[in-house]
């Protein structure tokens, strides 16, 4: 299973938008940011994806062999995000 | 193999990077575990009462606290910690909730506070659907929408004054016709046309669809609905130190019970910030508690007594 993109839906206020943007270049994860505070199509987007309104939201494609895989973590759950992403 | 420190710090907020800047300058071998950087500074926009800094965002203060402590060799681990015993003397095992296991000469409580919930029908079901904990965290999500801030201190009026240059309209909600918040914040608030303070008015459930369309509340006049698309909770705080109950001593409202030199019951274990009795919750004195709590820790490993006072206390070069 390899990571094919990561997406971020965060706003510039957000902590733990910060946090989580840290954590995924100390491990060298390449992401795309929208940010949801001045771009109201992303806002919807993450809205319609997420069924909420928190940040930060990821949408982390996975390619498993061939086939597409979509999560959707929500907050910075380092945990999980961590097992998604194979870091320790 | 189990990693050793000097100092376990848990808490990563301004009382525990203060007193990993001051273990780790002591040379101490230091480690702070915290579930976020930054703790309840972290969720405050405007910082304008930290002597010395004229404006600060709480996030970029509390990230120079992190890099200040870990240029003088302290490590930060973003884990929460799951359960701390004592075994021996200047010996505790630490156990991160991650799983990893630890050990340590000393332990420095420092944990704080998180946010109190209403304990309303809707509460749950609408959290992160319009119900807010974090209001510098998820109000650009709120531009020109109508919303409600339930509460009456400083952190409730904080957020207000966020939103107004968010939202389109601002209840502040708040149970009683007095606040706690600082005055300075208070002024503002009233004279900002966008805010309507909404009192003595408790709320009973929050309500709504896929996401809050209301907040129910209750009145002298009787019940009213106030029609918003979200309610930002901003009613203070509680100290969540269950999993030391056996460790330390608390008060009744579960704060560390610590005394002058920030040591609690247990000998070697010490406490700084809001988590602990200490009055009047601010990020200068969880700072100034931070710092006394490890040098405490640092007498205490050279076996002295805590509160002795060294020559060259607190200005080391």
């Amino acid at each position: 299973m390899k990571l094919s993109k990561y997406t971020i839906y965060s706003t510039p206020t957000c902590h733990y938008c910060h946090l989580l943007k840290d954590w995924l270049k100390e491990n060298h994860v390449a992401f795309e940011e929208k940010d949801v505070a001045s771009d109201v199509e992303a806002r919807q987007e993450m809205v319609a994806k997420s069924h909420q309104l928190g940040v930060p939201v990821s949408i982390v494609q996975l390619d498993d062999s061939g086939t597409m895989r979509e999560e959707i973590v929500i907050g910075f759950d380092q945990m999980r995000l961590g097992q998604l992403l194979d870091i320790g | 193999m189990e990693e050793k420190f000097d100092v376990i710090i848990v808490g990563a907020g301004a009382a525990g990077l203060t007193a990993a800047l001051y273990a780790a300058r002591r040379q101490l071998s230091t480690v702070v575990f915290g579930k976020d950087l930054g703790g309840q500074t972290s969720t405050t926009m405007d910082i304008e009462n930290y002597p010395g800094i004229d404006f600060s965002t709480g996030p970029a203060l509390m990230n120079n606290f992190a890099d200040q402590a870990k240029k003088f060799g302290a490590q930060i681990k973003l884990v929460g910690i799951a359960d701390i015993k004592k075994r021996g003397e200047q010996d505790f095992w630490v156990k991160a909730e991650d799983g990893s296991e630890y050990g340590a000469k000393t332990i420095i409580l420092a944990f704080g506070k998180h946010h109190r919930a209403l304990d309303v029908s809707g509460e749950k079901e609408f959290r992160n659907k319009g119900v807010v904990y974090c209001a510098t965290c998820d109000a650009p999500l709120f531009s020109d929408k109508t919303v409600a801030v339930v509460g009456g201190g400083s952190a409730a009026f904080d957020a207000v004054l966020l939103l107004t240059k968010i939202a389109k309209k601002i209840y502040l909600v708040h149970r009683r016709d007095t606040f706690r918040a600082e005055e300075i914040l208070v002024k503002r608030a009233q004279a900002n046309d966008k805010v309507e303070l909404v009192l003595n008015a408790t709320v009973q459930k929050i309500i709504g669809n896929s996401f809050v369309t209301g907040l129910v509340i209750q009145t002298p006049m009787g019940e009213q609905t106030l029609n918003v698309d979200g309610v930002f909770v901003e009613i203070g705080s509680v100290v969540g130190s269950e999993f030391i109950r056996e460790l330390v001593q608390l008060n009744a409202a579960g704060e560390i019970v610590i005394d002058h030199v920030n040591q609690t019951t247990t000998p070697g274990v010490f406490a700084a910030g809001d988590a602990t009795t200490v009055p009047f919750k601010q990020t200068v004195i969880s700072a100034g508690e931070g710092a006394k709590a490890a040098l405490a820790a640092y007498n205490y490993i050279q076996g002295l007594s805590a509160d002795t006072q060294s020559a060259d206390q607190g200005y080391i070069k």
